[in-house]
Protein backbone atom coordinates (compact mmCIF):
# COMPACT_ATOMS: atom_id res chain seq x y z
CA UNK A 1 0.00 0.00 0.00
CA UNK A 2 2.60 2.52 1.11
CA UNK A 3 5.09 1.35 -1.49
CA UNK A 4 2.51 1.47 -4.29
CA UNK A 5 1.46 5.02 -3.59
CA UNK A 6 4.65 6.37 -2.09
CA UNK A 7 5.19 9.24 -4.59
CA UNK A 8 1.71 10.62 -3.85
CA UNK A 9 2.15 10.34 -0.08
CA UNK A 10 5.56 12.02 -0.35
CA UNK A 11 4.25 14.86 -2.51
CA UNK A 12 1.38 15.47 -0.10
CA UNK A 13 3.80 15.45 2.83
CA UNK A 14 6.01 18.03 1.11
CA UNK A 15 3.07 20.27 0.16
CA UNK A 16 1.90 20.26 3.80
CA UNK A 17 5.44 21.20 4.91
CA UNK A 18 5.49 23.98 2.32
CA UNK A 19 2.13 25.36 3.44
CA UNK A 20 3.32 25.37 7.05
CA UNK A 21 6.68 27.00 6.22
CA UNK A 22 5.13 29.90 4.26
CA UNK A 23 2.33 30.40 6.80
CA UNK A 24 4.89 30.37 9.61
CA UNK A 25 6.91 33.14 7.95
CA UNK A 26 3.77 35.26 7.51
CA UNK A 27 2.65 34.58 11.08
CA UNK A 28 5.99 35.59 12.62
CA UNK A 29 6.34 38.81 10.60
CA UNK A 30 2.74 39.97 11.05
CA UNK A 31 2.63 38.73 14.65
CA UNK A 32 5.72 40.75 15.56
CA UNK A 33 4.22 43.88 13.98
CA UNK A 34 0.95 43.43 15.85
CA UNK A 35 2.80 42.82 19.11
CA UNK A 36 4.72 46.05 18.52
CA UNK A 37 1.42 47.88 17.92
CA UNK A 38 0.02 46.57 21.18
CA UNK A 39 2.77 48.13 23.31
CA UNK A 40 2.67 51.57 21.63
CA UNK A 41 1.93 54.59 23.82
CA UNK A 42 -0.60 55.90 21.27
CA UNK A 43 -4.02 54.55 22.12
CA UNK A 44 -5.35 54.31 18.53
CA UNK A 45 -2.43 52.06 17.52
CA UNK A 46 -2.93 49.84 20.56
CA UNK A 47 -6.60 49.59 19.66
CA UNK A 48 -5.81 48.41 16.13
CA UNK A 49 -3.58 45.69 17.59
CA UNK A 50 -6.27 44.56 20.02
CA UNK A 51 -8.97 44.43 17.35
CA UNK A 52 -6.67 42.39 15.09
CA UNK A 53 -5.90 39.86 17.81
CA UNK A 54 -9.49 39.44 18.98
CA UNK A 55 -10.83 39.15 15.43
CA UNK A 56 -8.35 36.61 14.07
CA UNK A 57 -8.22 34.57 17.27
CA UNK A 58 -11.95 34.07 17.53
CA UNK A 59 -12.95 33.50 13.91
CA UNK A 60 -13.01 29.92 12.59
CA UNK A 61 -10.17 29.24 10.14
CA UNK A 62 -12.62 27.69 7.70
CA UNK A 63 -14.63 30.94 7.54
CA UNK A 64 -11.41 32.87 6.97
CA UNK A 65 -10.46 30.56 4.09
CA UNK A 66 -13.88 31.03 2.47
CA UNK A 67 -13.53 34.81 2.71
CA UNK A 68 -9.94 34.82 1.45
CA UNK A 69 -10.54 32.58 -1.56
CA UNK A 70 -14.13 32.42 -2.79
CA UNK A 71 -15.09 35.75 -1.20
CA UNK A 72 -12.23 37.74 -2.69
CA UNK A 73 -12.57 36.04 -6.08
CA UNK A 74 -16.25 36.92 -6.21
CA UNK A 75 -15.22 40.47 -5.36
CA UNK A 76 -12.93 40.53 -8.39
CA UNK A 77 -9.57 39.95 -6.67
CA UNK A 78 -7.68 37.28 -8.59
CA UNK A 79 -6.10 35.36 -5.70
CA UNK A 80 -4.68 31.84 -6.05
CA UNK A 81 -5.45 28.97 -3.67
CA UNK A 82 -1.91 28.76 -2.31
CA UNK A 83 -1.81 32.49 -1.50
CA UNK A 84 -5.31 32.43 -0.01
CA UNK A 85 -4.51 29.34 2.08
CA UNK A 86 -1.15 30.39 3.47
CA UNK A 87 -2.35 33.98 3.89
CA UNK A 88 -5.36 32.88 5.96
CA UNK A 89 -3.40 30.42 8.10
CA UNK A 90 -0.59 32.96 8.52
CA UNK A 91 -2.84 35.85 9.56
CA UNK A 92 -4.86 33.56 11.84
CA UNK A 93 -1.76 32.29 13.65
CA UNK A 94 -0.24 35.79 13.74
CA UNK A 95 -2.82 36.75 16.37
CA UNK A 96 -1.51 34.01 18.66
CA UNK A 97 2.12 34.85 17.84
CA UNK A 98 1.47 38.48 18.80
CA UNK A 99 0.11 37.40 22.17
CA UNK A 100 3.07 35.08 22.77
CA UNK A 101 5.62 37.81 21.94
CA UNK A 102 3.82 40.39 24.03
CA UNK A 103 3.75 38.20 27.12
CA UNK A 104 7.39 37.26 26.49
CA UNK A 105 8.48 40.90 26.44
CA UNK A 106 6.38 41.71 29.49
CA UNK A 107 7.91 38.76 31.34
CA UNK A 108 11.20 40.68 31.47
CA UNK A 109 10.94 42.79 34.60
CA UNK A 110 10.58 46.54 34.33
CA UNK A 111 13.31 46.81 36.99
CA UNK A 112 15.85 45.22 34.66
CA UNK A 113 15.11 47.76 31.96
CA UNK A 114 15.46 50.63 34.45
CA UNK A 115 18.66 49.15 35.82
CA UNK A 116 20.10 48.78 32.34
CA UNK A 117 19.19 52.36 31.38
CA UNK A 118 20.67 53.74 34.58
CA UNK A 119 23.90 51.88 33.84
CA UNK A 120 24.22 53.92 30.68
CA UNK A 121 22.87 51.53 28.06
CA UNK A 122 20.85 53.28 25.38
CA UNK A 123 17.25 52.12 24.83
CA UNK A 124 18.03 50.11 21.64
CA UNK A 125 21.00 48.53 23.43
CA UNK A 126 18.79 47.61 26.35
CA UNK A 127 16.32 45.97 24.01
CA UNK A 128 19.00 44.06 22.14
CA UNK A 129 21.21 42.99 25.02
CA UNK A 130 18.86 42.69 28.00
CA UNK A 131 15.25 42.30 26.93
CA UNK A 132 15.35 40.25 23.71
CA UNK A 133 17.72 37.45 24.85
CA UNK A 134 15.38 36.78 27.75
CA UNK A 135 12.17 37.30 25.80
CA UNK A 136 13.25 34.76 23.15
CA UNK A 137 13.52 32.10 25.83
CA UNK A 138 9.93 32.62 26.90
CA UNK A 139 8.65 32.89 23.33
CA UNK A 140 10.22 29.70 21.93
CA UNK A 141 7.92 27.14 23.61
CA UNK A 142 4.66 28.85 22.55
CA UNK A 143 6.04 29.42 19.03
CA UNK A 144 6.87 25.73 18.79
CA UNK A 145 3.40 24.78 19.93
CA UNK A 146 1.89 27.18 17.41
CA UNK A 147 3.89 25.44 14.69
CA UNK A 148 2.37 22.12 15.76
CA UNK A 149 -1.11 23.68 15.69
CA UNK A 150 -0.26 25.02 12.21
CA UNK A 151 0.69 21.59 10.89
CA UNK A 152 -2.72 20.36 12.00
CA UNK A 153 -4.61 23.43 10.78
CA UNK A 154 -2.93 23.24 7.36
CA UNK A 155 -5.09 20.17 6.64
CA UNK A 156 -8.13 22.47 6.53
CA UNK A 157 -6.63 24.40 3.59
CA UNK A 158 -6.65 21.41 1.23
CA UNK A 159 -10.19 20.46 2.23
CA UNK A 160 -11.63 23.98 2.00
CA UNK A 161 -9.93 25.13 -1.20
CA UNK A 162 -9.74 21.81 -2.97
CA UNK A 163 -6.74 22.86 -5.02
CA UNK A 164 -3.87 22.57 -2.58
CA UNK A 165 -2.68 18.92 -2.81
CA UNK A 166 -1.58 18.44 0.78
CA UNK A 167 -1.18 15.16 2.65
CA UNK A 168 -4.86 14.84 3.59
CA UNK A 169 -5.97 15.65 0.03
CA UNK A 170 -3.58 13.07 -1.43
CA UNK A 171 -4.82 10.49 1.07
CA UNK A 172 -8.39 11.11 -0.02
CA UNK A 173 -7.41 10.75 -3.67
CA UNK A 174 -5.56 7.48 -3.01
CA UNK A 175 -8.54 6.29 -1.00
CA UNK A 176 -10.99 6.97 -3.81
CA UNK A 177 -8.76 4.93 -6.14
CA UNK A 178 -8.12 1.97 -3.83
CA UNK A 179 -11.00 1.96 -1.27
CA UNK A 180 -8.56 0.76 1.40
CA UNK A 181 -9.66 3.45 3.82
CA UNK A 182 -8.05 2.11 6.99
CA UNK A 183 -4.67 1.53 5.42
CA UNK A 184 -4.57 4.83 3.52
CA UNK A 185 -5.52 6.88 6.55
CA UNK A 186 -3.13 4.91 8.75
CA UNK A 187 -0.15 5.91 6.59
CA UNK A 188 -1.35 9.50 6.27
CA UNK A 189 -1.69 9.59 10.08
CA UNK A 190 1.89 8.35 10.35
CA UNK A 191 2.91 11.23 8.08
CA UNK A 192 1.19 13.81 10.26
CA UNK A 193 2.53 12.24 13.45
CA UNK A 194 6.08 12.36 12.06
CA UNK A 195 5.66 16.10 11.57
CA UNK A 196 3.93 16.93 14.86
CA UNK A 197 6.01 14.65 17.08
CA UNK A 198 9.32 15.76 15.60
CA UNK A 199 8.24 19.38 16.09
CA UNK A 200 7.44 18.60 19.73
CA UNK A 201 10.85 17.01 20.27
CA UNK A 202 12.66 19.91 18.59
CA UNK A 203 10.91 22.42 20.83
CA UNK A 204 11.76 20.39 23.91
CA UNK A 205 15.43 20.24 22.91
CA UNK A 206 15.58 23.98 22.16
CA UNK A 207 14.01 24.71 25.52
CA UNK A 208 16.60 22.63 27.33
CA UNK A 209 19.44 24.32 25.48
CA UNK A 210 18.10 27.81 26.12
CA UNK A 211 17.24 27.31 29.75
CA UNK A 212 18.91 29.89 31.96
CA UNK A 213 21.41 28.18 34.23
CA UNK A 214 21.95 29.87 37.55
CA UNK B 1 -12.37 48.53 0.63
CA UNK B 2 -15.24 50.34 -1.05
CA UNK B 3 -16.57 46.93 -2.12
CA UNK B 4 -16.55 45.86 1.51
CA UNK B 5 -18.52 48.79 2.90
CA UNK B 6 -20.75 49.48 -0.13
CA UNK B 7 -24.31 49.51 1.30
CA UNK B 8 -25.60 47.70 -1.82
CA UNK B 9 -23.49 44.71 -0.80
CA UNK B 10 -25.07 44.63 2.64
CA UNK B 11 -28.68 44.94 1.55
CA UNK B 12 -29.17 41.14 1.78
CA UNK B 13 -28.80 41.31 5.55
CA UNK B 14 -32.21 42.89 5.98
CA UNK B 15 -33.84 41.17 3.00
CA UNK B 16 -36.21 38.23 3.34
CA UNK B 17 -35.28 35.51 5.80
CA UNK B 18 -31.54 35.67 5.12
CA UNK B 19 -30.33 36.60 8.59
CA UNK B 20 -32.75 34.27 10.33
CA UNK B 21 -31.69 31.43 8.06
CA UNK B 22 -28.02 31.95 8.96
CA UNK B 23 -28.81 32.29 12.66
CA UNK B 24 -30.67 28.96 12.75
CA UNK B 25 -27.52 27.39 11.28
CA UNK B 26 -25.36 29.10 13.88
CA UNK B 27 -27.60 27.73 16.63
CA UNK B 28 -26.85 24.21 15.34
CA UNK B 29 -23.12 24.94 15.74
CA UNK B 30 -23.68 26.05 19.32
CA UNK B 31 -25.66 22.89 20.04
CA UNK B 32 -22.99 20.66 18.51
CA UNK B 33 -20.36 22.54 20.52
CA UNK B 34 -22.28 22.05 23.78
CA UNK B 35 -22.73 18.33 23.17
CA UNK B 36 -19.09 17.80 22.19
CA UNK B 37 -17.89 19.92 25.14
CA UNK B 38 -19.85 17.83 27.60
CA UNK B 39 -18.53 14.56 26.17
CA UNK B 40 -14.96 15.89 25.93
CA UNK B 41 -14.93 17.04 29.55
CA UNK B 42 -16.19 13.66 30.80
CA UNK B 43 -13.84 11.55 28.65
CA UNK B 44 -11.01 14.04 29.21
CA UNK B 45 -11.24 13.59 32.97
CA UNK B 46 -11.30 9.79 32.65
CA UNK B 47 -8.25 9.84 30.34
CA UNK B 48 -6.37 12.24 32.65
CA UNK B 49 -7.01 10.01 35.67
CA UNK B 50 -5.88 6.97 33.69
CA UNK B 51 -2.69 8.69 32.57
CA UNK B 52 -1.64 9.67 36.12
CA UNK B 53 -2.33 6.16 37.40
CA UNK B 54 0.62 4.41 39.04
CA UNK B 55 -0.22 1.18 37.22
CA UNK B 56 1.68 1.13 33.94
CA UNK B 57 -0.90 -1.17 32.37
CA UNK B 58 -3.38 1.70 32.76
CA UNK B 59 -1.19 4.75 32.17
CA UNK B 60 0.76 3.54 29.12
CA UNK B 61 -2.23 2.88 26.84
CA UNK B 62 -3.85 6.13 28.02
CA UNK B 63 -0.67 8.08 27.15
CA UNK B 64 -0.47 6.54 23.69
CA UNK B 65 -4.17 7.18 23.06
CA UNK B 66 -3.90 10.84 24.10
CA UNK B 67 -0.71 11.52 22.13
CA UNK B 68 -2.06 9.99 18.92
CA UNK B 69 -5.40 11.80 18.90
CA UNK B 70 -4.17 15.20 19.93
CA UNK B 71 -1.36 15.18 17.37
CA UNK B 72 -3.59 14.50 14.35
CA UNK B 73 -5.51 17.22 12.50
CA UNK B 74 -9.15 17.30 13.63
CA UNK B 75 -10.43 17.49 10.06
CA UNK B 76 -8.39 14.38 9.26
CA UNK B 77 -10.10 12.50 12.12
CA UNK B 78 -13.58 13.66 11.07
CA UNK B 79 -13.08 12.72 7.41
CA UNK B 80 -11.63 9.35 8.36
CA UNK B 81 -14.55 8.53 10.66
CA UNK B 82 -17.07 9.59 8.02
CA UNK B 83 -15.49 7.07 5.65
CA UNK B 84 -14.70 4.33 8.15
CA UNK B 85 -17.67 4.10 10.52
CA UNK B 86 -19.55 0.92 9.53
CA UNK B 87 -22.99 1.36 8.04
CA UNK B 88 -24.54 -0.72 10.82
CA UNK B 89 -23.39 1.87 13.38
CA UNK B 90 -24.86 4.67 11.32
CA UNK B 91 -28.17 2.83 11.01
CA UNK B 92 -28.20 2.08 14.72
CA UNK B 93 -27.60 5.75 15.44
CA UNK B 94 -30.27 6.91 13.02
CA UNK B 95 -32.89 4.64 14.52
CA UNK B 96 -32.06 5.46 18.14
CA UNK B 97 -31.58 9.25 18.02
CA UNK B 98 -34.37 11.01 19.95
CA UNK B 99 -36.94 12.64 17.66
CA UNK B 100 -36.78 15.96 19.51
CA UNK B 101 -33.13 16.44 18.50
CA UNK B 102 -32.66 19.06 15.73
CA UNK B 103 -32.80 17.88 12.10
CA UNK B 104 -29.06 18.29 11.63
CA UNK B 105 -28.53 15.76 14.46
CA UNK B 106 -30.67 13.15 12.69
CA UNK B 107 -28.37 12.59 9.72
CA UNK B 108 -26.21 9.43 9.71
CA UNK B 109 -22.90 11.33 9.49
CA UNK B 110 -23.64 13.20 12.70
CA UNK B 111 -22.14 10.29 14.62
CA UNK B 112 -18.79 10.76 12.83
CA UNK B 113 -18.92 14.51 13.49
CA UNK B 114 -19.46 14.22 17.24
CA UNK B 115 -17.08 11.28 17.63
CA UNK B 116 -14.35 13.21 15.81
CA UNK B 117 -14.81 16.36 17.87
CA UNK B 118 -14.84 14.29 21.07
CA UNK B 119 -11.84 12.09 20.25
CA UNK B 120 -9.65 15.10 19.51
CA UNK B 121 -10.87 17.46 22.23
CA UNK B 122 -11.03 14.89 25.03
CA UNK B 123 -7.35 14.10 24.35
CA UNK B 124 -6.41 17.79 24.52
CA UNK B 125 -8.54 18.44 27.61
CA UNK B 126 -7.07 15.34 29.30
CA UNK B 127 -3.62 16.90 28.93
CA UNK B 128 -4.84 20.22 30.34
CA UNK B 129 -6.44 18.48 33.33
CA UNK B 130 -3.39 16.30 33.92
CA UNK B 131 -1.16 19.38 33.89
CA UNK B 132 -3.44 20.95 36.50
CA UNK B 133 -3.30 17.91 38.74
CA UNK B 134 0.46 17.43 38.37
CA UNK B 135 1.11 21.11 39.11
CA UNK B 136 -0.25 20.70 42.65
CA UNK B 137 2.41 20.35 45.32
CA UNK B 138 3.04 16.71 46.17
CA UNK B 139 2.49 17.55 49.83
CA UNK B 140 -1.23 17.84 49.21
CA UNK B 141 -1.57 14.20 48.24
CA UNK B 142 0.88 13.08 50.92
CA UNK B 143 -0.99 14.99 53.62
CA UNK B 144 -4.27 13.44 52.51
CA UNK B 145 -2.69 9.98 52.63
CA UNK B 146 -1.19 10.70 56.07
CA UNK B 147 -4.66 11.62 57.31
CA UNK B 148 -5.81 8.19 56.20
CA UNK B 149 -7.81 9.18 53.13
CA UNK B 150 -7.94 6.44 50.51
CA UNK B 151 -6.74 7.26 46.96
CA UNK B 152 -10.11 7.99 45.38
CA UNK B 153 -11.32 10.01 48.34
CA UNK B 154 -8.24 12.22 48.41
CA UNK B 155 -8.55 12.58 44.63
CA UNK B 156 -12.17 13.67 44.88
CA UNK B 157 -11.91 15.90 47.95
CA UNK B 158 -8.37 17.32 47.81
CA UNK B 159 -6.60 16.96 44.48
CA UNK B 160 -9.26 17.40 41.79
CA UNK B 161 -11.01 20.49 43.21
CA UNK B 162 -7.70 22.35 43.42
CA UNK B 163 -6.05 20.96 40.31
CA UNK B 164 -8.99 21.47 37.98
CA UNK B 165 -9.69 24.96 39.28
CA UNK B 166 -6.23 26.02 38.16
CA UNK B 167 -6.99 24.86 34.66
CA UNK B 168 -10.27 26.71 34.14
CA UNK B 169 -8.74 29.40 31.87
CA UNK B 170 -6.92 26.83 29.73
CA UNK B 171 -10.04 24.68 29.47
CA UNK B 172 -12.16 27.64 28.41
CA UNK B 173 -9.66 28.58 25.71
CA UNK B 174 -9.86 25.02 24.40
CA UNK B 175 -13.66 25.24 24.44
CA UNK B 176 -13.39 28.38 22.29
CA UNK B 177 -11.27 26.39 19.84
CA UNK B 178 -13.86 23.62 19.91
CA UNK B 179 -16.58 26.15 19.16
CA UNK B 180 -14.68 27.37 16.08
CA UNK B 181 -13.98 23.79 15.01
CA UNK B 182 -17.68 22.92 14.79
CA UNK B 183 -17.63 24.59 11.35
CA UNK B 184 -15.51 21.65 10.12
CA UNK B 185 -18.45 19.24 10.31
CA UNK B 186 -20.01 21.06 7.35
CA UNK B 187 -17.45 19.22 5.23
CA UNK B 188 -19.13 15.86 5.91
CA UNK B 189 -22.53 17.31 5.15
CA UNK B 190 -23.97 18.39 8.50
CA UNK B 191 -26.40 21.23 7.83
CA UNK B 192 -24.97 24.01 9.99
CA UNK B 193 -24.01 27.66 9.56
CA UNK B 194 -21.43 27.22 6.77
CA UNK B 195 -23.95 25.38 4.61
CA UNK B 196 -26.82 27.72 5.45
CA UNK B 197 -24.62 30.70 4.54
CA UNK B 198 -23.66 29.01 1.28
CA UNK B 199 -27.33 28.58 0.45
CA UNK B 200 -27.95 32.27 1.13
CA UNK B 201 -25.16 33.30 -1.24
CA UNK B 202 -26.39 30.93 -3.94
CA UNK B 203 -30.10 31.62 -3.88
CA UNK B 204 -30.65 35.14 -2.61
CA UNK B 205 -30.27 36.79 -6.02
CA UNK B 206 -32.83 34.48 -7.59
CA UNK B 207 -36.36 35.85 -7.87
CA UNK B 208 -37.82 32.35 -7.30
CA UNK B 209 -36.06 31.11 -4.18
CA UNK B 210 -34.36 34.06 -2.56
CA UNK B 211 -34.97 37.55 -1.40
CA UNK B 212 -34.26 39.11 -4.78
CA UNK B 213 -31.18 40.92 -3.46
CA UNK B 214 -27.72 39.60 -4.24
CA UNK B 215 -25.79 38.33 -1.22
CA UNK B 216 -22.02 38.54 -1.88
CA UNK B 217 -19.98 35.67 -0.45
CA UNK B 218 -17.46 37.91 1.29
CA UNK B 219 -20.05 39.85 3.25
CA UNK B 220 -22.08 36.77 4.16
CA UNK B 221 -19.09 34.86 5.55
CA UNK B 222 -17.78 37.93 7.30
CA UNK B 223 -21.13 38.07 9.11
CA UNK B 224 -20.81 34.40 10.05
CA UNK B 225 -17.27 35.02 11.29
CA UNK B 226 -18.40 37.95 13.44
CA UNK B 227 -21.05 35.74 15.07
CA UNK B 228 -18.27 33.42 16.23
CA UNK B 229 -16.09 36.32 17.34
CA UNK B 230 -18.95 37.68 19.46
CA UNK B 231 -19.79 34.39 21.18
CA UNK B 232 -16.13 33.53 21.77
CA UNK B 233 -15.41 36.95 23.24
CA UNK B 234 -18.31 36.44 25.64
CA UNK B 235 -16.89 33.03 26.59
CA UNK B 236 -13.44 34.42 27.34
CA UNK B 237 -14.94 37.34 29.26
CA UNK B 238 -16.84 34.80 31.36
CA UNK B 239 -13.65 32.89 32.05
CA UNK B 240 -11.88 36.05 33.25
CA UNK B 241 -14.83 36.80 35.54
CA UNK B 242 -14.72 33.30 37.00
CA UNK B 243 -11.00 33.64 37.57
CA UNK B 244 -11.33 36.91 39.45
CA UNK B 245 -14.14 35.54 41.60
CA UNK B 246 -12.14 32.43 42.46
CA UNK B 247 -9.14 34.51 43.39
CA UNK B 248 -11.24 36.64 45.70
CA UNK B 249 -12.91 33.62 47.28
CA UNK B 250 -9.83 31.50 47.85
CA UNK B 251 -7.30 34.28 48.18
CA UNK B 252 -4.91 32.42 45.90
CA UNK B 253 -3.52 33.13 42.49
CA UNK B 254 -5.14 31.07 39.78
CA UNK B 255 -2.54 29.56 37.47
CA UNK B 256 -2.59 31.88 34.47
CA UNK B 257 -2.25 29.97 31.24
CA UNK B 258 -3.04 31.57 27.93
CA UNK B 259 -2.64 30.28 24.45
CA UNK B 260 -3.91 28.09 21.73
CA UNK B 261 -5.07 24.55 21.60
CA UNK B 262 -2.37 22.20 22.80
CA UNK B 263 -0.05 25.01 23.63
CA UNK B 264 -1.79 25.52 26.94
CA UNK B 265 -1.26 21.98 28.07
CA UNK B 266 2.36 21.89 27.03
CA UNK B 267 3.04 25.23 28.64
CA UNK B 268 1.52 24.24 31.95
CA UNK B 269 3.47 21.01 31.84
CA UNK B 270 6.85 22.71 31.63
CA UNK B 271 6.10 24.96 34.57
Amino acid sequence: MLADNFPQFRDGFLVTLGLVAVSFAIAVVVGTLIAALRVQPIRALRWIGTVYVEFFRNIPLLVLLFIAFAGLRRAGVNIGPFAAGTGSLGLYTAAYVAEAIRSGVFAVGQGQIEASLSMGFTYPQTLRKIVLPQAIRTVIPPLGNLTIAMIKNSAIIGVALGLAQDLLKEARIINSNTFQTNEVFFWAAVGYLIMTVSATLTVRRLEQRLVIRR
Amino acid sequence: MSYLVDPANWEWLGAGNNLRFILTGFLINIEIALLAMLLSLVFGLVLALMRISKRRAVSAPASLWIEVWRNLPLIFIILYLALAIPESWRDAYESSVPAWFPDAFQTPFFLAAVMGLTLYNSAVIAEIMRAGIVSLERGQGEAAAALGLPYWKSMRLIILPQGLRRMVPATVSQLITLNKDTTLVSIIGIQEVMRQARIVTNTSGSPFTGSGVDAPLLQVFLTVGLMFVLVNLLLSRLSTRLEIRERRKTGTEVEKVTGLEDQVAAEAQTR
